[in-house]
């Protein structure tokens, strides 16, 4: 996180604020001085800036019926009215092929830019959405509660002193991945409104309204240590506060962040284009985003997408096409749009979903909550097509109906923290295994 | 937090009476209820604590207040209707599909408007403060329900129960039609049983997570099976035939058990008394209970035969419930948020699509819960996205006019006048402020922090809002509006 921004911290931020503050109000030209310095070294090429793109399936994805083992009996024996027949699905191997709707990572696959990671999943799994996602979120083994998200602790390692918006998350909510024992990253909805509006502007040397919100938002706990700690360590100063659970300080650090993110991102949303047209999803209109985003040159390492739904328990056929639809034609539009902007060596996509489902359907011809799956991931540099162990569908084989896992997710966390955010992963995992060779 | 040490005698022990006051008056008018005015808060106050609890407590179990809507008288037309649905054409049916959908969102924007007046004017705010709590913790979505009068129905229920006895609430959730769609209950069959109500009932209604097995799950799902949903009838109905009736084992005890046996069983739990009356501390005081704490909550919840109404008079009464790390301690939910303000500001709601906008991009639509986990309260309510909400959402409070719509840089061009508001939506200032406040900066600073506030506001934030005031005057009622704007743009207006 070595770049030459003038501001990439709260400190240097308030620094400014104050400064400015002192100076007749002039916060917003200073902020905006530095975006436009900012915009230039961060665009394509910089292979210290890999960026990762996290899509969660949010629902527990049937990963049967979107990496179909379409020869398999034990397959079309359990799902008689699900099965995929396999003059429907679109081969990859001789015995696997992709749900019909996924086209689009059909043909990323056909470019040798997809990844097919098959029987994800950990130890003793467990099927409740919010404890298994949560599981997914912090890296944790079943039996243990971590608190925070494992981005979160990659932050907090390897990103110290790093911009709010070192982790963007596209939604009002912030995901538990990126929480951390000091805050970072961000979320926002659409960079239009990401802001506060003011009406009550400027006249002759009369501030303006926004310049006392900014005032009132300026954290008082970083006011003192300003004043204590001026040339001191950026650590200590992020440390210092013991109390960021404390609610007044959570909402004091938010509301600066907010303030410093919202300047920033909206500076490089007006200059960004998509150069590619999109479908008309949810999930699209995400990924467009973050496509201007990074096209924008922020200096972002984890985005964070989400596209509900995938909780199938009752007539899944139609609305799992959809679904899969959608996020297919979704990630082909925002591959492309990389590309043109001269940026896909940087960018890694990857899906996860919490759990995949019960290999035998239920009488509503849905599917209830499972174990391992497959997840995707899409990207120039990575190792391409199927990998991993595709799991065993024999009654024998498999544990309480559900499919036992072939790859823990931690090596492929560990992967992505090693081979492309190029940090060690032991200490942020908290987890000893080898690590999956994802690139 | 010292303080909090020492009651572990008597964890549950009354406020004294003189720390009853202004301050206490308004914590318990702001989490029993929706706040209220300087002059509501006074007059808690002058009832003294006990009474102030009752006054809180007493109200019968539906009482008529505000007019329902027509749709939710039973609609006898509706046999009629799915009759004429099915003999129709694919084109008709398509045809007739969409005005349904249409009907359904304006219902729904109805509905919700409904709710939300009632919370604004109710003289039993606890009723509605509580029907919100049940809502979030049955979580049930319009987006998979699709049926604003199933949604009324289930409101209702919450309203009527919602601080009656546990059992009888949760044996009647249960067999909720919303609910029955919801958590796919209504279809399941002995062949197959869906475990989805199975499962969300022991690990978010009841139990939590660790406290069944997987084989409970699937054992209480066959107990279940029969529990059905009548389309035609829009109501509960059990469906013998489809009644798995085998011998099941559940949480230890086998036999043919019934859908109300399973959920006797799961309520016998010893963890149960303790899993519920944690959550709603944790509802009404911002945050969990301590170990001994939360032990003596259970206890005197089965002390009153898992009653909520005795249960919440302790709580309300407790001296932990004002402690110091309670008051102005909790973020404000949206929805508090929301009809606070408007009934801080003594004015109306925006109009129906504007409130459920604003509450949309604040995180938290009423009867679309992001899942069956219901939203997560707390600091999880405060993103930097929900926050610029929140600041944005304040202008439309105070001015009636949405802040985004203006173009950034035409606000912000140097030199023009300021924007004179279109005063018609906006915060009828005369009905509230005091002569004095108009001319006095500091009397109107008074005014402001004990209306918004309820207390004293930190001398940094004082600072830099007098500072406003100062370049200002003289003061007119745009400037006052804006005053008010930019201390609710504040991380302090945030707390409760």
């Amino acid at each position: 996180m070595n770049n030459h921004t003038t501001i990439k911290t709260r400190r240097e931020f308030l620094q400014g604020s104050l400064l400015g503050a002192s100076l007749s109000w002039t916060v917003p030209a200073f902020l905006s001085r530095t975006f436009t310095t900012l915009g230039s070294e961060q665009t394509a090429g910089n292979s210290g800036n890999n960026i990762l793109v996290l899509v969660q399936l949010a629902g527990g994805n049937d990963g049967l019926n979107t990496v179909v083992p379409f020869s398999d009996d034990h397959y079309i024996k359990a799902r008689p009215s699900l099965a995929i027949p396999a003059r429907d699905a679109l081969k990859v191997s001789d015995e696997i092929g992709l749900h019909p709707a996924l086209g689009g990572l059909r043909d990323l696959h056909d470019e040798g830019q997809l990844a097919i990671w098959q029987g994800v999943g950990y130890p003793n799994p467990n099927r409740s959405h919010f404890r298994s996602t949560e599981i997914w979120q912090t890296a944790s083994a079943s039996d243990i509660n971590e608190k925070h998200g494992w981005l979160g602790r990659y932050f907090d390692h390897a990103c110290a002193g790093a911009d709010p918006t070192v982790g963007i998350s596209v939604g009002r909510q912030s995901p538990q991945s990126f929480s951390g024992p000091r805050p970072l990253g961000v979320s926002l909805e659409q960079p239009e409104t990401y802001r506060f509006a003011d009406t009550d502007p400027a006249v002759g040397n009369m501030p303006s309204g926004e310049s006392f919100y900014r005032n009132l938002n300026r954290p008082s706990m970083m006011e003192d240590e300003m004043k204590t700690n001026v040339g001191g360590s950026i650590a200590a100063i992020a440390g210092s506060t013991n109390s960021i659970h404390h609610p007044l300080d959570f909402l004091e650090r938010t509301a600066l962040d907010a303030q410093v993110s919202s300047d920033r991102i909206r500076a490089i949303n007006k200059g960004s284009l998509n150069r590619v047209p999109y479908p008309a999803s949810a999930l699209s209109n995400q990924l467009q985003l973050v496509a201007r985003l990074i096209g924008g040159g922020l200096p972002t390492r984890a985005f964070y997408v989400s596209q509900g739904g995938y909780d199938t328990h009752t007539n899944q056929s139609a609305s799992h096409a959809r679904l899969l639809g959608e996020l297919a034609d979704g990630i082909k539009a925002f591959n492309k749009d990389i590309k043109a902007q001269g940026n896909s060596d940087r960018v890694l996509l990857m899906t996860f979903s919490e759990f995949g489902r019960r290999v035998k359907q239920n009488a509503n011809g849905g599917t209830d909550h499972g174990a391992a799956a497959p997840l995707f991931m899409v990207g120039s540099k990575i190792r391409k097509g199927l990998q991993g162990v595709a799991p065993n569908l024999a009654p024998t084989d498999l544990k309480n109906g559900d499919i036992k896992f072939t790859t823990d997710f931690r090596s492929i966390y560990a992967g992505v923290l090693e081979q492309w955010l190029g940090t060690k992963s032991n200490a942020i995992l908290k987890w000893s295994g080898t690590a999956a060779r994802i690139t | 937090m010292a303080h909090e040490m020492r009651l572990t005698t008597d964890m549950l022990i009354s406020l004294p009476r003189p720390r009853w006051g202004f301050s206490t008056a308004a914590h318990l008018l702001n989490r029993a209820g929706f706040g209220g005015s300087p002059s509501e808060i006074r007059q808690i106050e002058a009832l003294g604590m006990d009474e102030a609890v009752e006054r809180l407590l007493a109200y019968d179990d539906n009482p008529v207040l505000t007019e329902t809507p027509d749709w939710t008288k039973p609609d006898f037309d509706r046999a009629a209707e799915r009759q004429a649905f099915r003999k129709a054409t694919p084109a008709e049916r398509k045809e007739l599909q969409k005005t349904q959908r249409r009907s359904e969102r304006e219902r729904m924007t109805e509905l919700r408007q409904w709710w939300l007046n009632r919370m604004m004017s109710t003289p039993h705010p606890l009723q509605e403060k509580l029907t919100l709590f049940w809502h979030g913790h049955f979580a049930t979505s319009v987006q998979k329900v699709k049926d604003a009068y199933l949604m009324w129905q289930q409101n209702n229920l919450f309203r009527r129960n919602g601080s009656g006895d546990w059992f009888t609430l949760l044996s009647a959730v249960s067999k909720d039609p919303a609910m029955l769609v919801w958590l796919d209950q209504g279809q399941s069959q002995k062949e197959n049983p869906n475990e989805n109500f199975a499962r969300e009932v022991m690990e978010l209604f009841t139990l939590g997570e660790g406290q069944y097995s997987e084989q409970d799950v699937t054992e209480a799902a066959r107990s279940f099976t029969g529990w059905a949903y009548d389309r035609a009838e829009q109501r509960f109905v059990i469906r013998p035939r489809w009644h798995d009736v085998g011998i099941k084992t559940v949480l230890g005890k086998s036999g043919n058990w019934s859908g109300n046996d399973v959920l006797k069983m799961i309520i016998e739990q010893p963890m149960a008394p303790r899993f519920i009356t944690q959550k709603l501390w944790t509802y009404f005081v911002g945050h969990p209970p301590s170990e001994e704490l939360g032990e003596a909550l259970s206890k005197e919840f089965v002390r009153h035969k898992q009653q909520f109404r005795p249960w919440l008079r302790t709580v309300f009464r407790s001296e932990a419930f004002y402690a110091s790390s309670v008051m102005r301690q909790q973020v404000k939910s949206p929805v508090f948020w929301l009809v606070n303000s408007a009934r801080i500001l003594q004015r109306k709601l925006p109009p129906n699509e504007a409130s459920n906008n604003l509450l949309r991009l604040m995180g938290q639509e009423l009867f679309a819960p992001p899942n069956v986990k219901g939203w997560d309260e707390g600091l999880a309510w405060i993103t930097t996205n929900n926050l610029l909400a929140r600041y944005n959402s304040a202008e439309y409070l105070v001015s009636g006019e949405n802040p985004l719509r203006i173009p950034a840089g035409k606000a912000q061009k140097k030199g023009s006048p300021p924007r004179r508001l279109p005063l018609t939506g906006a915060v009828q200032l005369d009905s509230w402020l005091e002569e004095e406040d108009w001319v006095d900066a500091e009397h109107l600073l008074n005014t402001l922090e004990i209306r918004l506030f309820q207390t004293k506001l930190r001398e940094k934030q004082r600072a830099s809002v007098r500072e406003y005031l100062a370049s200002r005057l003289p003061l007119d009622t745009v400037d006052i509006l804006h005053a008010i704007r930019l201390l609710m743009s504040t991380p302090d207006f945030q707390l409760t």
